[in-house]
């Protein structure tokens, strides 16, 4: 139905805006309620449980991260380990509010739902962490 | 007034308002470990984490509540999106990870 250029348009509907409030709101979309209809509420129900899970992964990355700092203070390079789930997790909530609004506009205009790298970004940094955290341990 | 049966037998909104419980409990015990780690760094970190704690527990109760209210607009076929708690929540949870991230390095390099 959409080409891709028709649906990056229907995506990022920023056109006619000053700079700075576009580069505002490619991270905080607007309020996608405005635009369409409803759809089934429990396609929206199923949107808002997914933020949340992101929202979840986002606050137990961070819970992981400074537990690690706390309770592993003696160990050798626990910093390394808790600095970067902490800034992993800082990634993922930065971007849970962006992915709910692209997600709802795409819903309530019935195109399809954009495209996300993230799933494949945290499958990386957890498993670089992982890796982190067995050389660690591996040298203590 | 309570519904007398379940009207949708896939429990959306249950299973929603309790991912909506989860949540605020990870926020409270993130919250909690936030406090306990900027203590040594300065109070006024330490008291984002208890803020963060509170919140957690208002988060709570909304959900609860909100959970009840839901049924009547859900079987009048309205919409139970709430772009303001997403918002709110996408928010401070920014804003929690942001301040988690700067304590760390602080209390790390100090």
């Amino acid at each position: 139905m959409n080409d891709a250029a028709n649906r990056d348009h229907d995506v990022n509907d920023t056109d006619g805006l000053p700079p700075d409030r576009r580069r505002l709101e490619r991270w905080f979309p607007r309020d996608p309620t405005t635009v369409g209809d409803d759809p089934d509420y429990r396609f929206t129900l199923a949107n808002e449980r997914t933020f949340l899970a992101w929202v979840r992964t986002a606050l137990a990355l961070s819970a992981g991260g400074l537990l690690a700092l706390t309770v592993l203070d003696d160990v050798r390079g626990e910093e390394v380990l808790g600095i970067g789930l902490l800034i992993i997790s800082f990634l993922t909530a930065a971007t849970a509010y962006r992915r709910w609004a692209l997600n709802e506009r795409a819903m309530r205009l019935n195109t399809p739902l954009p495209p996300s790298r993230l799933p494949l970004l945290m499958a990386i940094g957890v498993a670089v962490l992982a890796l982190v955290a067995a050389v660690i341990a591996a040298l203590n | 007034m309570r519904p007398d049966q379940v009207f949708d037998p896939m429990l959306q909104h249950e299973r929603t308002a309790l991912a909506w419980e989860r949540t605020a409990i990870a926020t409270m015990v993130a919250g909690t470990l936030l406090a306990r780690r900027a203590a040594d760094l300065h109070v006024v970190f330490a008291a984002m984490g208890v803020v963060q704690v509170v919140l957690g527990a208002a988060l709570l109760i909304w959900t609860g509540l909100r959970y009840e209210q839901l049924h009547a607009p859900l079987r009048r076929g309205e919409s139970p999106v709430h772009p303001r708690a997403v918002q709110f929540i996408g928010i401070t949870t920014i804003a929690f990870c942001g301040v988690a991230m700067l304590v760390a390095i602080a209390t790390t390099v100090a």
